[in-house]
This record gives C-alpha cells, structure tokens and sequence, in this order.
C-alpha cells in the first residue's frame, strides 16, 4: 500500500492508495506551529485503515521549508560571494551580511583571478567575530570550474570547525550566478532546521515499527529520498502545488494539452500540462521574491477561492481577496463565491438556503436584483480564471529562442481540457471550461487530488552535463563533480550522451530508482565547434537528461 | 524607470560555413556569460523573444537579384525580424532603449543584393529604419556605425538622404576591408553633409574614439536633433580581435553607450568570441541600462597597455575638426549643388561581394528633385555564381519624396519593363508601399 501526504497552508490531506483504488482519506486543518504533529495524525489515521497490510512507500508534501523562509525564521547566515569583474557588488541584494572576495574563473573554467589570501583571512575573521554559524558561499563560473569555493570552503573550516557551510557548485550547475547563490543562501538557512524535521520523521516512522521508504515530494514533482533531502532542502518548496498538478494528471492520465486549477479557499493556483507533461517555470522557483535554481511548475496564484469574501463598495461588487470564515451554505457568515455559484447555478451544496439568504442579504444592502449580482459574479469570477489561463498559455508561446528553427516552429497553445482540483472546482470550472469551449474533468477524488498524486508520483532527476574537449573536462550536476575526460581524440554527440546516462545511472543507483533510468530522456543537446585560426581545436557539449515526473510504474489509474 | 529591453538572438543553428568567423559559437560565450550574470532577471531588463520578418519589411530596403527567396535564409528573416521587434518595443515605450544582440549582421548590405557582402545579405538596420518611417512616421533617424570596420552597406543606402545622418568611425578602409570610408564619402548632392565618416589609424585606442564622439559625434547629434539615434554595434575595435588591429576596450565601449545614449543597438561584428565579446556585451547592457559598470573589465586587460600616441590624437582632432565643418555647411552646399544641377545626377559603381566572390558593376541615376531628395536609378549586373549574368534595373523612391518623383518613377519602372535589355525590373515604392518586380523572361509581375 501506498501513502501520500500533502502538508498544505490550511489543510493537511492524506490518502491510503492500493491497487487502483483510495483505500482511505484524510483531511485535517495544518497546526502551522506543529506540522509534525499535523502530519503524524494523519499518518495514523491511514495506518489503522491499512490494518495489517504492509506499506511500501510514504511520500510527504510539506511547506515546511517554504514557511521558514516565509516568516524570516531561518538561521542566520552569512554569504560570501565571489562575482569577479562585471556587474557593480551593490546589485547582489541577497543576505544582509554578504562578503565579497576577489578571484574570478571564467566560463571556460579558466582561473583569471586568483583567489585573495588576505582578503579571505580578513573575511574569515570577521565572520567569526560576528558569531554566524552558517556560511553559504557561491562564486561565478563554479559550473565550469569550482576549486575557488572549495578552497574558500577549507580555508573556513579549518579556522572555524563551529562553521556548517554550503557551497553553491553542489547545489546547482546551471549558468545564473545570483540564482545559485540566492538558492545556497536559502539551503544553509533552513539545513539544520530540515534535518531535525527529518530526524523526527524518521524517528516516528521507526516508533510505529514501519519499515517502508520515505520520500519527500520536490517542487518538480518528482520524489526524492529523504536522506537526499537533507541535503538539499529548498527542493522541496512549493510541493504541494506541485502534488496539486501531478494529482490532477494521475485523475487524467492522458498525452493532452490541460491546465490544472486547483480552487482553494482563498487562492486558485493554475498550471499547465503539455502533452501529458507539467510546463516547469524557465525562471526557477521564485521564493521570496527571488530567482531560485529550484525546479519547479509554472504556476499561478490568484486571489480567487471558494470562501472569497462578496462585497461591496458604493455600485461596485468585489470578490475578495479577503475570507471571512467558510461559505454560508457551509455556517459561514457571509456570501463567498461558493454562494454565488449555488445560487446562480442551483447547485445544491450545502445548506443551499443560507447561500441564498446571504446573497439577498447582501443584494438588498447594495440595491440590485440578487440574480444580477451573482451573474455578475460568476461573470468576473470565470472572465479572471479564463484571463488568467490566456495569459500563461501567451507566456509560455512568447518565451525566448535562441535558434532558428524554435522561431520558425513558433509555437502555440491548444488547450484539450481544464481539470479541476479542490473542493469548490467542481462548482465554477464547469463554467471557466464553457467559456473557453473546452471539456473539463471534475472527478470524484478531486478534492484530494494533491495526497493521490502524491502516493504514485515517481522520482524525477535531471543530469546536466558540460563538456570541453578543448580543455579536457567535464563538469557534472548532481555532484558539481568537475573530471578530466578519459576519451582521447574526437568527441561525437553520442559519446556525451553516453557520458550523461552514465551518471544518470550513477545517481540512479544512490537514490534508489534504478528502475526509471531507462525512462530518461535528452531535455537539451547542444554542441558547439570550438574554432580557434580557421581550424577545429575542440568541442563544447551542453546536455541536459532527465527523468521527467510521471507516475510509478504499479500506478494504473484510480477507480471510483 | 522603464527597463532596457534586450533580445538575445545567438543563432545556435546558423553558420556561413563551419570554421568560419561567423558561426555557431560566436556568440557561446557570451551566452555564458549573461545568463550567468543573471542580469535577464534584472528589473532593469526585459528580455524579448526573436520575431520574424516579412519579405515587403526586406523590399522596402533591398533590390534582392533576381529574387528574396535567392539569397535570404530564415536565419536572416529571423535576425531582421528581431530587430524589428526591438524598435517595437522601443516605440511603444515598454522600455527605455533597447539591444538586439543578433546575428547574422547586416551593415554591409547594400541596396542591391546579389549575395554576401562582408558576413552580410540583408541590412537590419535600414530594414529597421524604412519599418519605423513606416510604421511609426519617424523621420530623422542617426546612424552611428561603431563596427572596426566601415559600414559601407548602410552608407550606400542611406547615401542621398538628407533625413539620415550616417556617422562611421573604423580602422583607415587603406588597412581592412572593405577598403572605404574616407573622409571625403559626404553624402549624395542632395544629402551632402550627412554621411560622415571616420577613419581610424590602427591601434586607435579608448582615448581617440572617445575623442572624436566627445568633440563631433556629439555636437552633430545635438544640432541634427534625430528623432532616434541608432547604434550599429560592432564589437570588433576590441584590441583582441582577430580580424581587426584597433586597440578599445569593453569599457570603453560602455562609455561609448553611455554617451550615445542609442534608442536602439543593433549588434553587428566582433568575432574575439571568447576574450572580448562577452564582456562587450555585458558592458553595452550595463550601459544601456543605467548599471555602474566601473568594476568591469576584461580579465587580460590592463589600463596602462594602450597609450594614444600624440601624434594620433593630432590627426583625430584636425579629422575632427574638418568633418564639423563640412556637417555645419551642409545645407548652403545642398543648395548650391540643387542651383549647378541637371535633370539627373549619374555615377557609376564597381561592388565586390568578398564572402562570394562576385563582382557588380552599377550605374546610379538620381533625380536632382527641386522638391525631394530624389529618385534613383540603379542599373546593375553580375555573373551570379550559376554562370548567369543578371542585368537589372532598380528604381527606388524614398520615404520623404514628393508625388512628382513618384510618378515619374512608376513611368520609368513601366518603360524598363518592356525594354529587353534587363533580365528584371524593380520598383521600391517606399512612398506608397508598395513593391513590384518584373520578370521579364517569364513576363511575370509579383506585387508586395
């Protein structure tokens, strides 16, 4: 049996899966101040449902990370960058206590400034001085080259034992300086905090005598072993929107174009699949306000919920953004978009006569007809929804190119079907789907789409490979493992990818996914002749290989 | 403040040959470099996505022989189109200023294409330009060619419009190719004075440029008050480039920028792919948008290496002071040739086409209008690489001309069409937009 868990911001949803069926759900309010407590509580519901049967594998969802970051209450961190000669130091806004050091590598991985001894002992002295405890580092080019972080590294630890430091060359090998550095920063401020979640967990699990694989949901929405996590605890931010989108494709395993809105209390997030494949953000996850090198979905927020307040000021009616408790055909108070859409459609949810007592109540006050206002409403609400699905689907067409042929073969967006996720999707999606002259699907376990798709999503990982004939290296991510190349003479293209599946396969192995190794495919291949006169002296070779997101393999479907 | 947009076009898929200057790793590095930068997720930049030209955007420049389709790959339509984008969004002011960095280049394009010229086929800028008159009824544009070498492409098209002011700066045309640029290329009769150049002793450094921007480009740009100034941005005055024997610097390119204050630049040479580009364009996006850029430099650059020689500057500043004068005559010896002047101003024209080895001899004949700048007859040939010898007839009427000089060259367009001595006929109607070509073996006729 199989168990997924999504910690979200409000609430905590669990399932029980076997088979091709939901053995069990769970859903409870999030106690933010005691996830761990939240979670446990809804792992021992679905425990006493699987009765004796053996669980196999649990995976988690949660914003633990996120809200650390959220509330300010990671740990305190220092950061020392090493940007070299370009942009003014004043730009890299990252860390209040950021230390610069002189040394620069260039994108060849060629040293072109060396490393500032003295500088760095002043650096490290300071740093001791003022008491910080955790030390991220990031130089430029460390994808290339990263000997410069490594020494800074050493160099630190050697004087300050006391001192946890992460460097940004094993965190991420993607070109974007400030996106590496801002991600390092992120994972020395919530390391320790994750670990000791991680140990609790671990520990709990132990205390009830289960012996199953634990894995964390990453913002890809692909797992991760938990023991890999402790290393790399910012890839789990923004999970739960990721379980969102993976759980509304596991209701509609199918290759189609479809937009998952996941309808919420106060916020509705969309994200788009294409062809049967979650669309990733080009940019990163964005935290705080800031580029990260986090893999993650595309996604957007509105402030458009089920419990969206109605209101209104002087002739205009509003929506929102702010909730005051739940519906009223659910004991709320005042009229929210679930009334409205009750009202308008007769759908029946709830207690359908307290919607309709709240929306006259709120129709007399603002002097209309009750059925103007909510067809009012549901207009603004689905011209939002509809507005802001356009508006993905035009940024997705309009990202940048950097060949011919990928401007030529422009592309476009045909939307097959919208998919709706949350309790309240299946009052207003009908509608959004209409207007679009799209099909919808609302399915029976949509409202614990997020925990399904979190019991059978698969692990995902992404090899990125850089190879220089010319300088005879390779540089490699997961690892920021930089190696001289064993091949001598002419590199083909097949020889580098057969490099990359070679750590692939590597990687496969640590992590315990052997079995979707096979499944991994090229996300980019770029090869470049290295001229230098007017003859061939090398070869630079950009890949990329990955195990995209999917579903495990027992995974066939769920059945009312 | 707005943002400075930048669209970055490296064509990853595109080379004239594989070992050639200009291929597929050009602009690798610099990749590299601004991505790594991160200065795409700057709030001072937005970055814009390739856009695509359309064949009448090219016709309203060029006299394609004996077709468009002949010499323009997608590549071309694609770097055209792209900076046709860029001035879009110039224009609708979603950002302050903007940087196509764009290849394949275009400033040695002249009005007739019979092929490469120079690493170029189609002129992006003057595609540029004819767009913004067009689209948006710009009038007076500048030109500043800050390519090493001589962009005699644009300088051919821009020739006989007073509306244009084209200033180059570049290694002496005695030194590299393609061998012009003098001091005494001024313009056509009736657009004298508006083409500017200046040539360069080798080994010029940051000092002689900034010379000759500081005490001419500037004052003309002050005085000729361009709607919009365009840089043609070379990046080949580098002191590492391998084509070229200037000695400037990626800072001194900043302030080149920086002092211009281009609305639109539009990347053209620079093939020090690895030790200069990168940083050039890192220095320009920084100039461009308003970013301190005094912590950058070139990993091997040392301030003391270049020192201007006295003896340099001498010569830049007496060129200097006589390209000002000739500027700030312009006018009273515009009006002297309209007085001595005949029905038709003629010249002729010998064209070498270095990437393909192709020779064009031209006869120009330009109307020396009371009223406009003129109509002009272009009757070119060459022995195109088929064996064939295309004989062509050319009639191009600019932007500003009078109705007078539009009939009249829909009348001479009419004549050559049936006068057997051309293999085609053309009519650039920039006036009416409209443009024709006429085949006259097939007696087939297409209209854009």
């Amino acid at each position: 049996m199989l168990i997924g868990i999504d910690v979200g911001g409000t609430y905590t949803d669990g399932v029980l899966f076997h088979g091709n069926s939901i053995i069990a759900a769970e859903k409870r309010p999030t106690d933010e101040n005691d996830l761990k407590n939240t979670l446990l509580q809804v792992l021992d519901e679905l425990l006493k449902a699987a009765g004796k049967a053996e669980i196999k594998r649990i995976v988690l969802s949660t914003t633990l990370v996120t809200n650390i970051l959220a509330t300010g209450k990671g740990e305190r961190t220092a950061l020392i960058l090493l940007p070299g000669r370009s942009l003014p130091y004043s730009e890299y806004k990252i860390c209040p206590e950021t230390y610069f050091l002189k040394g620069s590598i260039d994108f060849r991985g060629k040293e072109t400034e060396s490393l500032d001894k003295a500088q760095l002992a002043q650096i490290i002295n300071d740093i001791q001085l003022s008491g910080v405890k955790k030390l991220a580092i990031a130089s430029k080019f460390c994808n290339r080259n990263a000997e410069h972080e490594i020494a800074v590294k050493k160099a630190v630890q050697e004087k300050c034992p006391e001192i946890s430091v992460s460097i940004s060359s094993e965190i991420s090998s993607k070109l974007n300086f400030p996106r590496r550095a801002v991600s390092t920063y992120f994972t020395a401020m919530t390391i320790d905090k994750w670990n000791e979640f991680a140990d609790e967990i671990e520990e709990a699990i132990k205390a009830r005598g289960l012996q199953t694989e634990i894995h964390i949901l990453k913002a890809d929405g692909g797992t991760m072993p938990l023991q890999i996590s402790r290393k790399r605890p910012c890839e789990t931010v923004f999970s739960g929107p990721a379980a969102s989108t993976m759980g509304g494709l596991a209701l509609d395993q199918n290759e189609k174009n479809s937009v998952v809105v996941d309808i919420g209390g106060t916020t509705s997030d969309i994200s788009l699949i294409i062809s049967g494949q979650p669309l990733y953000a080009s940019r990163g996850a964005r935290i705080e306000d800031k580029f990260t090198h986090v893999n993650a979905f595309a996604l957007r927020s509105i402030a458009l919920g089920g419990d969206s307040l109605i209101w209104h000021d002087e002739d205009i009616i509003q929506i929102g953004p702010q909730r005051q408790g739940v519906a009223a055909c659910f004991g709320g108070e005042h009229a929210t978009v679930t009334d409205v859409f009750n009202y308008h459609l007769n759908l029946g949810i709830g207690n359908s006569e307290m919607s309709t007592a709240s929306i006259e109540k709120l129709a007399g006050k603002a002097g209309m007809d009750s059925a103007d206002l909510t067809a009012n409403i549901v207009d603004m609400a689905v011209e939002r929804l509809t507005r802001t699905i356009r508006d993905m689907f035009r940024e997705w067409e309009n990202e940048p190119a950097y060949k011919v042929w990928e401007v030529i073969n422009k592309r476009k967006f045909h939307l097959d079907r919208i998919i709706g996720i949350g309790a309240a999707a299946k009052s207003i999606i009908p509608m959004v789907a209409e207007r679009m002259q799209v099909d919808c699907l609302i399915h029976e376990y949509s409202p614990v789409a997020n925990a399904l798709g979190a019991s059978v999503v698969r692990p995902t990982l992404a090899v990125d490979l850089h190879i220089d004939t010319q300088n005879n290296y390779y540089t490699v991510d997961p690892g920021g493992l930089k190696e001289e190349l064993r091949k001598a003479g002419d590199w083909q293209l097949e020889d580098a990818r057969q490099l990359a599946r070679t750590h692939l396969d590597k990687v496969c192995r640590e992590r315990g996914m052997e079995e979707y190794a096979a499944e991994s495919s090229f996300y980019m291949e770029e090869q470049f002749n290295v001229i230098r006169g007017w003859s061939r002296s090398g070869k630079i070779f950009d890949l990329g290989l990955q195990v995209s997101p999917g579903f495990i393999k027992e995974y066939k479907g769920v059945e009312i | 403040m707005k943002p400075t947009g930048i669209l970055f076009f490296p064509a990853f898929d595109w080379a004239i040959s594989p070992t050639h200057p200009e291929r597929e790793e050009r602009l690798l590095y610099t990749r590299d470099q601004i991505f790594e930068e991160g200065i795409m997720d700057f709030p001072q930049i937005r970055e814009y996505q390739p856009g695509l030209a359309t064949a009448k955007d090219i016709a309203r420049v060029h006299f394609c022989v004996p077709d468009i389709d002949t010499h323009i790959t997608e590549a071309h339509l694609v770097s055209a189109g792209s900076a046709l984008l860029m001035a879009d969004a110039v224009m609708q002011g979603e950002v302050r200023n903007g940087f196509a960095i764009i290849r394949p280049p275009g400033h040695h394009a002249m009005t007739v294409t019979h092929g490469n010229r120079g690493f170029c086929n189609i002129n992006n800028e003057a595609i540029m330009i004819e767009y913004l008159r067009k689209k948006y009824g710009v009038k007076r544009i500048a030109i500043i060619d800050t390519d090493v070498h001589h962009g005699d492409g644009t300088q051919e098209i821009y020739y006989n419009d007073p509306d244009v002011l084209f200033v180059s700066f570049h290694q002496d045309g005695r030194t590299l190719y393609p061998g012009s640029g003098f001091m005494d290329e001024l313009g056509g009769p009736l657009a004298y004075g508006t083409t500017i150049n200046i040539p360069l002793a080798p080994k010029t450094t940051d000092t002689g440029i900034n010379y000759a921007i500081d005490n001419l480009i500037l004052p003309m740009l002050e005085e000729f008050k361009p709607e919009l100034i365009i840089n043609s941005a070379g990046q080949d005055n580098h002191y590492s480039d391998p084509l070229a024997n200037m000695a400037f610097s990626a800072k001194g390119y900043a302030d080149l920028n920086k002092k211009l204050k281009p609305d639109i630049a539009v990347l053209e040479g620079g093939y020090s792919v690895e030790t200069a580009l990168p940083y050039i364009n890192m220095a320009l996006i920084m100039a461009m948008a308003n970013i301190d850029y005094s912590n950058l430099r070139e990993p091997d650059y040392v301030p003391s290496r270049f020192k201007e020689s006295k003896r340099n500057l001498d010569y830049i500043k007496d060129m200097v002071e006589k390209q000002l004068n000739v500027f700030r005559k312009r006018e009273e010896i515009i009006a002297e040739n309209r007085q001595k002047a005949g029905d038709f101003h003629s010249y002729h024209r010998s064209i070498f086409y270095d990437t393909e080895y192709l020779h064009e001899d031209q006869r120009n004949e330009l109307r020396m209008c009371p009223q406009c700048s003129g109509f002009r007859v272009i009757n070119s040939s060459c022995q195109h690489h088929n064996g064939r010898l295309y004989k062509v007839s050319c009639i191009s009427v600019p932007a500003n001309a009078c109705s007078q000089c539009q009939e009249q060259a829909r009348r001479v367009y009419r004549d050559m069409s049936t006068y057997n001595h051309y293999d085609f006929v053309y009519l650039q109607d920039r006036l009416g937009d409209e443009y024709r070509s006429f085949d006259l073996q097939k007696d087939l006729e297409k209209v854009l």
